[in-house]
């Protein structure tokens, strides 16, 4: 729109506004009063908000804005820091921006009475800031800065609650996961800079930009800088998607997303949801030109298998958090299988949508267990507040969550005039239309993509029904309070449709998608009306399914003593599997260390340290005796001498006619005869 | 070898023979009547060197006077003399040695000084009188003793009286002892 | 006629013996006896000379005149020991070392 017109100089100021705001929480809340952290934090993320708006409006299939500055330089290379505005990125800044606000808005409540809530308003402005940051930054050095900054932030978020040891632990494994990726990130950018010598986004990834002006012959990648292998260019992009892997949580990195649901549930949404999270699928957006075939194909499996796995692993959980922290994971799968078959357009647009119902999804979650635990400690109750199979009935008692979850859940399902089933239609569309100028495993995908959704429908189905539906089990549980229930009506309203789309049943009108490059496939006009109608047909059968199962309370039909139960239940045993193939190794190793440590190096020292006692020992017996000895010696000597000459003076008459004969004798001798 | 010649090595032999038992004999009272024999034996070389008076006064001086004072002194002395004197002289100790060494490097010193000193041959020894035989010493004494020494005559018996005065001070029994 | 070397000789035997005595007797007594000795072969080698001095007689008069010294010293040698004896309560002149160091 146009309505606004502002330079492009005042947009990047109002960007670094937007970036700078939340960040500005931090110091406040150090240096002032600790009881000023809300208003303090929520008043900036509104500027920030609202300066997104601002930057959105003016830039959205308007413009792309692109302002930079130098940063420093190294010898004769020159780095430069700036800010790139282009429809990804102030999507992204409103969103998450928007998502921060409603989410401080909630915790206002959800944290109230925490003891060391002014460090959450800090902790929470600090990750906004860092997300901003990411989003805006026009140089892949600056990204990876953010990236890191975000990684450390979500860590401190995780461990908020750093006396409970899971959610230390679960900050820990966070932590050194996203560390696992942020190598990959950096071998990427040290290829790239190798490559092209230059971090600049706009220079490498625009449009006849360095990377599509490079070219391949005979195996090798040459730029107009220098030259490398071909096998650099897949490797780059592998390595680049390390890191989306382990900030997006896909596999084999994901298992730090379900432990992080120790960390408060407004932090879960807010992080796993909607934003950091999202941070990988962004990063695949920002770098797409780079990717080759080949990576594009690992890019795929991975996802794909990624949402099978996480789905399946859904289906037996039992805490609240966890089903939705797998079915986050799950998502992201699609999400990321969508950028690897080239729907980028459609990535993007689940990306946004997904945003919306999964915080939604996450803060319901929240109002339901906050509201549980309010009731635990008034009752003074011992049961697990999180626990599926413990609740029911609540859609009496907690209404409005009841609505907004229930909406939530119909967008992650996919089901008709919600926003979900727009975005996902989008990928599921496109993904048969790639997979329809193939053979053999790739005919497989579409495939595995709609089972999984299906397998979504169950299991957010499942723990509906179960939370919600049946006798109410507990007597005098309440409504949230009025914070978190306004929060959660203005999100569910981005669920619906019409916030994308005038058209509630093909995406291709929503306003999202046109804002990104289409997916370079054929349009098969058929699939656009049969799998859209299949999908739900059958989402709606597995609904019923479902409520048939656990709306009425009834015993349950499923085994769960099975081995598919249990391989499911424990997700796939992959943590078991890292704690053993990594975890043990390491704690071996450094008891190994330890012991080495100890006995070997502590035994050479204290071994040396003998050594040197014993010459010490040595020495001194050296200088006792030997030294000491000469010194002593030579007195003694001389005191022998004196008590020998003295014994001549023995008052014996004899003794000295004795002494004066002998001299005469001798002398006489001498003188006569010698 | 005359008779003369073996008579005055005897008597020379017995000398030094008794001489050296004085010395070496523990009992006290034995060595000094060896002293005895020393004496007599010594007198008798000196009539062998025509001194016929002096041998006679020496064994009257020696044997009358300082053997028999000797003997009184000792015999009439305190008990404890005696037996101090008992158990003095009992090993022979390393001083002995030296003594020994001394005592033998001063004779092998004296040995030699006299055989190469040739003293037949001396002029004052060629040209002097010898006292003959028949000579009559005594009237030669009586009258050097008036005459040519007769100061030192005079010096002795004064030196006698101090010496018999000095001694019988030095021995008496002191007031209450 | 016996020469005059023998009578030296004999003469620096006694005399020797004497000297003996005099270094290594315990008893004061015995040092005495050493004494006379020595004494004794002096009035011996005087007497061995004198024989060979007809005109002066120097050597029988001083020989004489030693006999008598030697006597008188004897006895008062014998008073000191007393003496010695009353004071040290002992002649062994190895114990009267108040002249010590």
């Amino acid at each position: 729109m146009e309505i606004l017109n502002f330079s492009a100089k005042t947009l990047c100021l109002l960007s670094l506004v937007a970036i700078l705001a939340p960040f500005l929480t931090f110091p406040i809340i150090q240096l002032g009063k600790k009881s000023i952290g809300a208003t303090v934090s929520i008043s900036n993320i509104t500027i920030s908000f609202i300066a997104s708006v601002v930057i959105f409006l003016s830039i959205w299939n308007v413009e792309v804005v692109h302002w930079q500055v130098e940063w420093f330089s190294i010898g004769t290379r020159l780095f430069t820091a700036g800010v790139l505005l282009n429809n990804l990125s102030v999507l992204m800044m409103v969103l998450v921006s928007g998502i921060s606000l409603l989410v401080h808005i909630y915790s206002l409540s959800y944290m109230k009475g925490d003891g060391n809530i002014h460090k959450y308003w800090a902790y929470l402005g600090l990750f906004c800031f860092s997300m901003m940051g990411l989003v805006v930054a026009d140089s892949l050095l600056l990204i990876y800065m953010f990236w890191e900054l975000v990684g450390f932030f979500s860590f401190l978020l995780i461990g908020f609650w750093f006396t409970k040891a899971t959610a230390s632990q679960a900050a820990k494994k966070a932590f050194i996961m996203n560390r696992i990726g942020d190598i990959g990130f950096l071998i990427g950018l040290i290829i790239i800079y190798t490559q092209f010598g230059t971090f600049d986004i706009v220079e490498l990834f625009g449009t006849g930009g360095l990377i599509d002006s490079a070219s391949i012959i005979d195996g090798v990648w040459i730029s107009s800088n220098s030259e490398m292998p071909v096998i650099w260019l897949s490797v780059a992009g592998i390595a680049f998607f390390i890191g989306a892997i382990a900030k997006s949580a896909q596999f084999p990195l994901h298992t730090w997303l379900p432990d992080a649901m120790a960390g408060p549930t407004s932090v879960s949404s807010l992080i796993h949801a909607a934003t950091m999270v999202a941070a990988g699928v962004f990063l695949l957006g920002r770098i797409y030109p780079l990717f080759d075939t080949l990576v594009l194909n690992i890019i795929t499996i991975i996802g794909v298998f990624t949402a099978f796995m996480a789905a399946t692993i859904a289906l037996t959980q039992n805490d609240i958090k966890r089903i939705l922290a797998y079915s986050t994971i799950s998502q992201l799968g699609l999400m990321i299988a969508a950028m690897g078959i080239g729907a980028y357009g459609a990535s993007i647009f689940y990306l946004a949508t997904h945003a919306f119902f999964k915080c939604l999804l996450f803060l319901a979650a929240g109002a339901v267990i906050h509201r549980l635990n309010h009731y635990k400690e008034h009752h003074n109750l011992v049961f697990d507040h999180q626990d599926i199979r413990l609740m029911g009935g609540l859609r009496k008692q907690m209404p409005i969550s009841f609505i907004t979850m229930c909406i939530a859940a119909a967008a992650l399902a996919g089901l008709p005039f919600t926003s979900g089933f727009l975005s996902k239609d989008a990928i599921l569309i496109n993904s048969f239309e790639w997979a329809q100028g193939y053979h053999g495993f790739k005919k497989l995908v579409p495939y595995l993509l709609v089972f999984t959704s299906w397998l979504t429908v169950f299991y957010i189905a499942r723990l509906i029904f179960k939370v919600f539906l049946g006798k109410p089990r507990y007597e005098g549980i309440t409504e949230a309070p009025s914070a978190m229930t306004r929060v959660l009506v203005v999100l569910a309203f981005f669920c619906l449709f019409i916030a994308f789309s005038v058209n509630p049943l093909s995406y291709e009108g929503s306003w999202i998608f046109e804002g990104f490059i289409k997916a370079g496939v054929k349009r098969f006009d058929d699939l656009h009306v049969i799998i859209p109608a299949i999908v739900t047909f059958v989402s709606l059968a597995i609904v019923f399914f479902a409520y048939k199962i656990y709306g009425r309370n009834s015993p349950k039909t499923f085994p769960d003593n099975g081995f598919i139960y249990r391989f499911s239940n424990r997700a796939w045993y992959l943590d078991s599997g890292y704690n053993l193939l990594f975890v043990r190794p390491t704690e071996a190793i450094s008891r190994l260390s330890y012991k080495f440590d100890r006995l070997i190096i502590d035994g050479i020292v204290s071994f040396l340290s003998l050594i040197v006692k014993n010459l010490a020992a040595i020495s001194n017996w050296f200088d006792h005796y030997i030294i000491d000895g000469l010194v002593n010696g030579i007195a003694s000597l001389a005191q022998k001498t004196g008590d020998l000459s003295r014994k001549f003076q023995s008052g014996k008459l004899q003794h000295y006619l004795i002494t004066m004969l002998t001299v005469v004798v001798v002398f006489f001798i001498l003188t006569y005869f010698i | 070898m005359n008779i003369e010649q073996i008579v005055f090595y005897f008597f020379a032999a017995l000398t030094l023979i008794s001489a050296f038992l004085v010395v070496n004999i523990q009992n006290l009272v034995r060595s000094i009547f060896l002293f005895f024999v020393t004496i007599f034996s010594l007198a008798v070389m000196f009539v062998f060197a025509l001194a016929d008076f002096i041998a006679v006064t020496q064994v009257v001086i020696y044997v009358g006077g300082v053997l028999v004072l000797m003997l009184f002194a000792f015999m009439l002395s305190n008990k404890e003399l005696l037996s101090g004197l008992r158990d003095a002289s009992e090993s022979f100790k390393i001083g002995h040695f030296f003594g020994l060494f001394i005592c033998l490097g001063l004779f092998i010193l004296l040995y030699s000084a006299i055989s190469s000193a040739d003293i037949i041959n001396l002029p004052w020894v060629k040209a002097s009188h010898a006292i003959g035989q028949n000579d009559n010493t005594i009237y030669q004494i009586g009258i050097h003793t008036m005459t040519r020494y007769l100061l030192p005559f005079e010096v002795v018996s004064v030196f006698l009286l101090m010496a018999l005065i000095g001694a019988a001070h030095l021995a008496r029994k002191e007031k209450g002892s | 006629m016996i020469p005059l070397s023998h009578f030296m000789l004999i003469s620096a035997a006694l005399f020797c013996i004497g000297l003996y005595a005099v270094l290594t007797k315990r008893n004061a007594i015995q040092v005495l006896i050493g004494i006379e000795f020595m004494i004794n072969a002096a009035i011996l080698n005087f007497v061995a000379f004198g024989r060979l001095d007809k005109l002066a007689g120097g050597g029988q008069m001083f020989a004489l005149f030693a006999i008598v010294l030697a006597a008188a010293g004897v006895a008062v040698a014998l008073a000191i020991i007393l003496n010695v004896y009353k004071h040290f309560k002992t002649i062994n002149p190895e114990k009267i070392d108040s002249l010590k160091n």
